[in-house]
């Protein structure tokens, strides 16, 4: 285990000296086609990783619970030190720590670990957990550039096609939105209990939509995700502007099915528990005598 | 219309239920544990589906009514842990940590008020905090039997086998509670995650325990190092539950306080 802290240890250096060289991760420059490109390359390096590990012992480590648990034990130190600092966009490395090199080439050693792990096993329970873990992390972060999420502010009875990025830049979309009624229902103490707006949508390929989105309830669209996301807070139940969110994720399909990968995995972990636990009663026999 | 006011009632009635069965469970009566544990169960879970009504949704929202869920699943998971592997301790052991978090109800309730903001409105809700309440009551077990396997001064195999199993059962749990609640943020705020506050403590937990199983396959491991990492990663789950709503840098940035409103 000594090698693995050692290991991991060199991990976060590099992540220092990088985070002092090249500042930050930029995760907006993984935008398609670059991400595909890092996926496909960080796959053949597992696989090679995989293939040349009889011959290069340090290779073979890497898939070992000796390599596993100390990244493991990292990833939890730098993930608490970032649920115990305010992640904003300005201030120290720790206060955006998803950006910070340590804490990133952590996650993609274990990535790396999980990748060597699962070329090696092949049981069903463990695959469904180990790869499903694998697949929506990679997928996740490699496709968080491609995430599109803009606002757009609708007005009564106004037909809009433009939408904000999150640097607030006007983008036009594909599509057109005219909200026909902004629905609004509160609690006797005035608190919201229902925002909703009814909306008619217009798609290029001139499919016409008439639908209500709800909190809770979106609607999707030729890849697009509507969501109701705020309205005129001023003139709380009057108001005659809805906020939607349009979301845009074209990796989500792989990320899901990485999710109910380990649903799937859950549940065998319910069912079988510890499988191995046989063979370490045996392990623990032998030792003792 | 079942109110707040007559929970003590019903607290008693399940509490003494449950006592009988732990005492039943001890003297190997079987068949009178199962019992008597069932119907405090059944007794608990009549008032919440009674608050349920009254209050117009599911009774999850502020940290008085997931405490009510928690003091029903301690006893429902020492009856499923009973039933499978005749740990006779386990239901006294539920029963006392369910009677302190009624105790905490009886003399500490938070308001229960009737709203339940439009993004609490979904499918997702009941199935996400119910599970998750599954997980930590089962956690809470292991946590209690690591210390008392601290104490004593070295543990049997079968002892150390039986926490794996309760860890086992409670991350399987959590992972499914993590992973709807990664499907519903996906539904209410456009998002899977977005390493708000209480999904990064959700993580950390999460990997914490994901050690704890991985040190105990190894065959050169210290049991006790792992008794120990047990109880740090209940620690963590404290702070990931409740915690964070003390922590100054989740006050106001996470969307995951709810109760305050």
């Amino acid at each position: 285990m000594k090698k693995g802290f050692l290991i991991g240890g060199g991990i976060i250096i590099i992540g220092l000296i990088l985070e002092l060289i090249v500042g930050p991760v930029k995760w907006e420059a993984f935008a398609w086609p670059v991400n595909g490109i890092v996926l496909v390359g960080f796959l053949t390096i597992i696989l090679a990783l995989f293939l040349l590990r009889k011959k290069i012992p340090a290779f073979r480590f890497i898939g070992t619970y000796q390599a596993a648990i100390p990244t493991l034990t990292y990833a939890v130190v730098l993930t608490i030190i970032m649920g115990l600092t305010k992640q904003t966009s300005d201030g120290t490395w720790l206060n955006s720590m998803l950006t910070f090199w340590p804490f990133v080439l952590i996650y993609v050693y274990m990535a790396v670990i999980l990748g060597m792990v699962i070329l090696r096993r092949h049981d069903i329970p463990f695959l469904l957990n180990h790869f499903g873990l694998f697949l929506a992390m990679t997928t996740a972060t490699l496709g968080n550039a491609d995430m599109q999420r803009l606002m757009m502010i609708t007005n009564v009875g106004e037909i809009e096609w433009r939408a904000l990025n999150q640097n607030g830049e006007v983008r036009e979309m594909s599509l057109t939105v005219e909200l026909k009624r902004f629905i609004m229902e509160t609690y006797d103490d005035g608190s919201p209990k229902r925002f909703a707006s009814e909306i008619q949508i217009l798609t290029k390929s001139g499919k016409r939509i008439e639908t209500t989105v709800d909190v809770n309830k979106p609607v999707e669209v030729e890849g697009w995700k509507i969501y109701q996301y705020g309205y005129d807070t001023q003139m709380g139940a009057m108001s005659q502007t809805s906020i939607l969110e349009l979301v845009r994720d074209p990796w989500l399909p792989a990320v899901y099915t990485g999710i109910y990968m380990m649903l799937a995995g859950a549940v065998c972990m319910f069912i079988f528990g510890n499988k191995k636990k046989n063979v370490n009663r045996k392990l623990s026999n032998c030792k003792s005598q | 219309m079942i109110t707040w006011e007559h929970f003590i009632y019903f607290a008693i009635a399940a509490v003494l239920f449950w006592i009988v069965g732990a005492w039943a469970a001890w003297k190997k009566k079987t068949v009178l544990a199962y019992t008597t544990t069932i119907l405090g169960l059944i007794v608990l879970f009549s008032f919440i589906l009674s608050m349920w009504m009254s209050l117009e949704r599911p009774p999850l929202r502020t940290m008085g009514e997931t405490r009510l869920w928690y003091s029903f699943f301690l006893p429902l998971a020492g009856i499923i842990v009973y039933s499978r592997w005749k740990y006779k301790w386990i239901l006294s052991f539920s029963t006392i940590l369910a009677f302190v978090f009624i105790c905490v109800n009886l003399f500490k309730p938070e308001i229960h008020d009737k709203t339940l903001m439009p993004a609490l409105q979904s499918p997702w809700f009941a199935p996400h905090v119910i599970v998750y309440m599954f997980a930590y009551a089962v956690l809470g077990a292991s946590a209690v039997m690591a210390i008392f396997l601290l104490i004593r001064k070295k543990p049997l195999i079968s002892e150390l086998e039986m926490t794996d199993n309760l860890v086992y059962v409670g991350l399987a749990f959590m992972t499914v509670g993590m992973l709807f609640g990664a499907l519903w943020a996906k539904e209410a705020w456009g998002h899977y995650w977005s390493w708000d506050p209480k999904e990064t403590w959700a993580a950390i937990t999460w990997f914490a325990y994901l050690i704890y199983i991985h040190y105990r396959q190894l065959p050169t491991h210290k049991p006790r190092w792992a008794l120990w990492g047990l109880i740090i990663s209940f620690v963590l789950l404290q702070i990931c539950w409740w915690g964070i709503n003390y922590l100054p840098s989740s006050v106001g940035t996470s969307v995951h306080v709810y109760s305050s409103t």
